[in-house]
């Protein structure tokens, strides 16, 4: 882990390593949020016997594993993004930031197109246990998706200007770090909440 | 590799050129109240968390007074609370009053002070660092605890009053079914503000341990202050937000109709599970006794070290003993669920692991009592305190055996056996470690010293009454009285303990009232007392080798360490009996120089 | 008013094992007041005689070479092998012999327990033997036991959860909504004793009070006898509210 920071960070660059210690720090309580939350999504499956629970019907598939491929390509795209600001081009961080905007807007909308039909059709969040966890995980990571373009929506400005020079990328990086991370906890949570 | 352990473990880190001089801001705004500096923001918790001790403090006089005298008015203030019942709390008042002081105490009163304020004055001074890592996350998560307190506090005013479920707030009491006021859902928004501010804070904490310490501040060199509150960042980084889904399934269940925590098929309906909560909170809330008591068991270690003259016994083994029953507390949650219903064998599991817990006590407490044999101790209030702390936590961590033994503790569970234990424990013990660390870091906060004789007068009439407070409760908890009882009258086996009830309400009284001498002191010290000297109690950690108070950018160069915090009555050291981290020993060759910016 | 010294002893034991928390709390309590004077009487034997004299230095020492390192290692395990290993030890034997150990003979009483807010529901399953039919035997606030027999429960609550307390039998079980939970216990002497709630369950949670009331054998049975006619005659099918009970969980 040292030797993996040391490497990706020169050593000069300390406020850079100081950022990135404590973003790991604070993604680590973030997954420990997540992971209470599946932990209790667990529980009440175990508790259930039958999942899912009786008369209900199961979740769709196919639009949700699209959302998921939707949120990894733009992971990618921001990955590509961030290498591209190392090498002090600024173009192409930029386009990358804007891709990315446009995937997470685009996972957002798909991820409406889910819930939407659904609540319409009665599966609500108050219409059982499957409802509550359903609408509850996905809810609030829709919510931690959202600040997550928020947080890459105040980057556009700077990386049209040219701002995020060698030594000034702290902000960048710690956004696709969220951002990452963001879509990590969605993949854990097609698994766990479409596909099981 | 070897290479780079030792240099973690004593040398620190090497890289320092990040840490700026800024200038000190003038406007009154940007000085003292949305101020970056952690000095400042320290003062602010001190204050913040001191009113939240006040507010909690007579709630908890106005609660041992209904039981020692049901039925009467609590002085003064009861007329002024409940007019309509000629100044007697109604139950449903008590229900909310014990709920909101645990809730208040632990929350608004013990983090702000120790982990907020001490945490904050602490670290950068004691590291040798010019400021926290992150400076606005530092000012974001007092405010954002503030934005807490208010919530809380507002939630005393709306209809059918403040949250009224315990502190723990147990569904299905917590949910609609129990608790259909706002109240609730307050504390929910409260409890979910101040656990943000609390990982917002131990974020900055964690990074500021690992990135700013001064060249040479190892690990194994930094004071054992700082090893606690930054092991309590630890914990909180990683727990508080399991408390934080807990509370956020809560506040779902209560304001969507969802259904996490509700089960059964008659008033409640659902297939959710309650103890699924109980699960979350004590996952979470194990780990929390620790939070609360790892910064006072640092600052006491330190100051045993101090005042005894004599380097700290076993440091090292403290330091590690520390850290081993912070992991312990992680997996050890299960003994507050004994008889909620576990598997037998989980509850066997969580019993053994419970045990463990002795094996660091055991050498605290050794090691404590080490520091003191063959000291020249100085007895100034501090130290009284700190000595104090060893007393009363020595009866809280042995009373902790009864109850993490199943079969005992299925008597005991829920009695005032356990709410003794506790208090003594983490109400005071840390108590007493907040007033020891106060009067012993008041002359590096405001650069005024504090009234000697008042504050071992406030020892002696705090840790008398203290201990009778909290042994009468183990005594009635063994006699069987449940918890949270509005009178011990409803209950035939009660009626012979109410003469104890008595006897601990009055010296809950004197308990109270003796915090008046505090407060006196404190107020008349800020604005008269003597001013202090850079260094009055003549240790030799980093923040007592600049001004009372320290610069705005509290070092001028950044120091270089080459002792360990606790280097006191050194044979070769003439004419005093203490060195500072960063003074070579006489017999060593000239200083290597300090490391500018 | 009150006098010295207060009587602080818990109710009477008329339990079959209400000893073993008795026992395990002066055990426990015993090693706990030898280990706390010791503490004790280190500290203040060296705030008396290590307090700080005008010439007099500290005794210079990190306590890191190997003879103080044994000596707290040796003290720290002796602690938890004395004192934690034994409690556990004594812990599992009640565990297996009591808590845990459901009783099985043909004489046991079989109850089901619903509290809610603020009261004790309790229900006998009748001569056929299932539970939540219109032969039960319902009683509220009181539950009736024969002196001698096991007496096995099932605990779910309405509403909150409640805890089931028994002062004389040193016993207590959570009833949680949406769950069954198990407990028994088995009475010595007949007599009127009181059930309490230990759980916070509301504003009332104070006096959320049961009877128990312990019966000879023959008494028992005349009560029961008299309740199963009663209950056929009061059995009323509109009343939903009475219908409650659940599969028997062994």
């Amino acid at each position: 882990m040292t030797a993996v920071a040391a490497a990706r960070f020169p050593a000069r660059d300390e406020s850079r390593r100081t950022s990135f210690v404590g973003m790991v720090m604070a993604l680590a309580s973030w997954t420990m949020l997540f992971g209470s939350l599946f932990f209790a999504y667990a529980i009440l499956r175990l508790r259930a016997g039958t999942w899912p629970p009786d008369g209900v019907e199961a979740l769709p598939r196919l639009l949700p594993f699209a959302n998921t491929l939707v949120l990894l390509f733009s992971s990618y795209v921001l990955h590509r993004g961030v290498r591209a600001a190392a090498d002090a081009r600024f173009g192409a961080l930029l386009g990358a930031l804007k891709a990315t905007l446009a995937l997470g807007s685009l996972f957002l909308a798909l991820q409406l197109a889910v819930w939407i039909p659904l609540w319409r059709s009665g599966f609500r969040i108050d219409s059982g246990v499957y409802g509550s966890i359903f609408y509850g995980l996905t809810v609030f990571h829709a919510l931690h998706v959202l600040a997550g373009l928020v947080a890459l929506l105040v980057l556009v400005p700077g990386a049209r200007k040219g701002r995020y020079r060698s030594g000034r990328q702290t902000a960048v990086r710690l956004s696709a770090m969220f951002w990452h991370f963001v879509d990590a906890v969605w993949v854990v949570m097609f698994v766990a909440v479409y596909l099981l | 590799m070897a290479d780079t352990r030792a240099r973690l473990l004593y040398a620190g880190p090497d890289f320092h050129s990040e840490q700026h001089i800024h200038p000190e801001p003038t406007g009154f705004l940007a000085r003292y109240v949305f101020s970056f500096d952690h000095k400042v923001i320290a003062k602010q918790f001190l204050w913040y968390g001191l009113f939240f001790l006040a507010l909690g403090g007579t709630m908890a006089m106005m609660i041992r007074w209904q039981i020692g005298n049901p039925g009467t008015a609590f002085p003064v203030l009861g007329e002024l609370i409940w007019p309509q019942s000629g100044g007697v709390m109604p139950p449903q008042a008590y229900a909310s009053f014990f709920t909101m002081h645990g809730t208040l105490m632990i929350f608004f009163a013990i983090t702000p002070i120790l982990i907020g304020a001490f945490g904050n004055l602490l670290i950068p001074l004691m590291i040798g660092a010019r400021d926290m890592a992150f400076p606005t996350l530092n000012m974001l998560s007092f405010w954002t605890n503030v934005l807490a307190g208010l919530a809380m506090i507002i939630s005393f005013f709306v209809p059918m009053g403040a949250a009224a479920g315990g502190w723990q707030a147990y569904p299905t009491l917590s949910t609609l079914v129990g608790q259909p006021g706002a109240g609730q859902t307050l504390w929910i928004v409260g409890v979910f503000f101040t656990g943000s501010a609390s990982i917002m804070g131990a974020v900055n904490y964690i990074t500021t341990v690992v990135r700013l310490r001064a060249p040479g501040m190892g690990y194994f060199r930094m004071p054992l202050s700082v090893w606690g509150i930054w092991l309590t960042a630890i914990l909180n980084a990683l727990f508080v937000p399991v408390l934080a889904a807990g509370v956020l399934l809560l506040f779902l269940d209560r304001t969507f109709g969802s259904h996490f925590f509700l089960a059964g098929a008659s008033v409640t309906k659902g297939g959710g599970d309650p103890i699924l909560y109980q699960h979350l909170f004590w996952i979470f809330g194990h780990p929390e006794v620790y939070i609360l008591i790892l910064p006072a068991w640092g600052i006491v270690s330190d100051l045993l070290s101090f005042f005894s003259r004599k380097p700290a016994f076993g440091y090292k083994a403290t330091a590690i003993s520390m850290s081993v029953i912070s992991f312990l507390s992680m997996v050890v949650y299960g003994h507050h669920m004994f008889v909620v219903g576990m598997s037998p064998l989980l509850s066997q599991g969580f019993m053994t692991l419970t045990m463990l817990i002795s094996i660091p006590s055991a050498v605290f407490f050794l090691n404590w009592l080490g520091t003191m044999w063959r000291g020249a101790i100085r007895f100034a209030t501090p130290m009284l305190f700190s000595v104090g702390v060893v007393f009363v936590f020595g009866l809280g961590g042995l009373t902790g055996l009864h109850l993490g033994a199943i079969s005992s503790d299925i008597y005991l569970h829920d009695s005032y056996f356990v709410v003794g234990h506790f208090h003594l424990t983490m109400a005071a013990s840390v108590l007493l470690g907040a007033f020891a660390a106060i009067y012993f870091w008041f002359p590096k906060m405001f650069g005024k010293m504090m009234n000697e004789t008042l504050g071992k007068w406030h020892f002696w009439l705090t840790i008398v009454p203290i201990t009778i407070v909290f042994c009468g409760m183990l005594i009635v908890g063994y006699g069987g009285m449940q918890r949270r009882l509005y009178n011990d009258d409803a209950y035939a086996f009660l009626q012979h303990l109410h003469g104890v009830n008595v006897w601990v309400t009055r010296a809950a009284l004197l308990l109270g009232a003796s915090q008046f001498l505090f407060v006196v002191n404190f107020l008349s010290s800020l604005v008269a007392g003597k001013k202090a000297s850079e260094n009055p109690w003549e240790v030799g950690t980093l923040e007592w080798t600049v001004p009372s108070p320290p610069p705005h950018h509290n070092f001028d160069v950044i120091p270089l360490v080459v002792n360990g915090p606790h280097e006191f009555s050194h044979p070769d050291v003439k004419g005093k009996d203490w060195l500072a981290q960063n003074e070579p020993l006489p017999s060593e060759p000239a200083a290597l120089g300090a490391v500018g910016s | 008013m009150h006098k010295w010294p207060f009587s602080w002893l818990p109710a009477v034991d008329i339990s079959r094992d209400g000893w073993r928390a008795d026992g395990l709390f002066w055990y426990t309590t015993t090693l706990c007041v030898i280990a706390f004077t010791l503490v004790t009487l280190a500290l203040v034997y060296s705030s008396w005689r290590y307090r700080a004299r005008p010439g007099a230095r500290a005794f210079y020492t990190h306590g890191t070479d190997r003879k103080s390192f044994a000596v707290t290692g040796v003290l720290a395990a002796l602690v938890f092998v004395s004192v934690d290993m034994n409690l556990v030890r004594v812990s599992q034997r009640d565990i297996k012999e009591a808590t845990f150990n459901w009783p099985t003979a043909k004489d046991t009483v079989r109850v089901e327990v619903m509290p809610q807010q603020w009261a004790w529901n309790f229900r006998y399953a009748g001569p056929d033997g299932v539970f939540n039919t219109p032969d039960d035997v319902v009683t509220f606030n009181e539950l009736r036991v024969p002196v001698g027999h096991p007496i096995m429960l099932n605990l779910k609550s309405k509403d909150v959860i409640h805890s089931f307390y028994l002062p004389n039998f040193r016993l207590k079980q959570d009833a949680n909504p949406g769950s069954i939970n198990r407990s028994w216990f088995q009475a010595l002497k007949t007599g009127n004793y009181e059930i309490a709630c230990s759980q916070m369950c509301g504003w009332a949670h104070y006096k959320m009070k049961g009877d128990l009331v312990v019966l000879s054998d023959a008494d028992f049975a005349r009560w029961m006898k008299e309740a199963e006619g009663d209950a056929r005659r009061r059995f009323d099918p509109a009343d939903t509210e009475q219908m409650w009970g659940w599969e028997w969980l062994q």
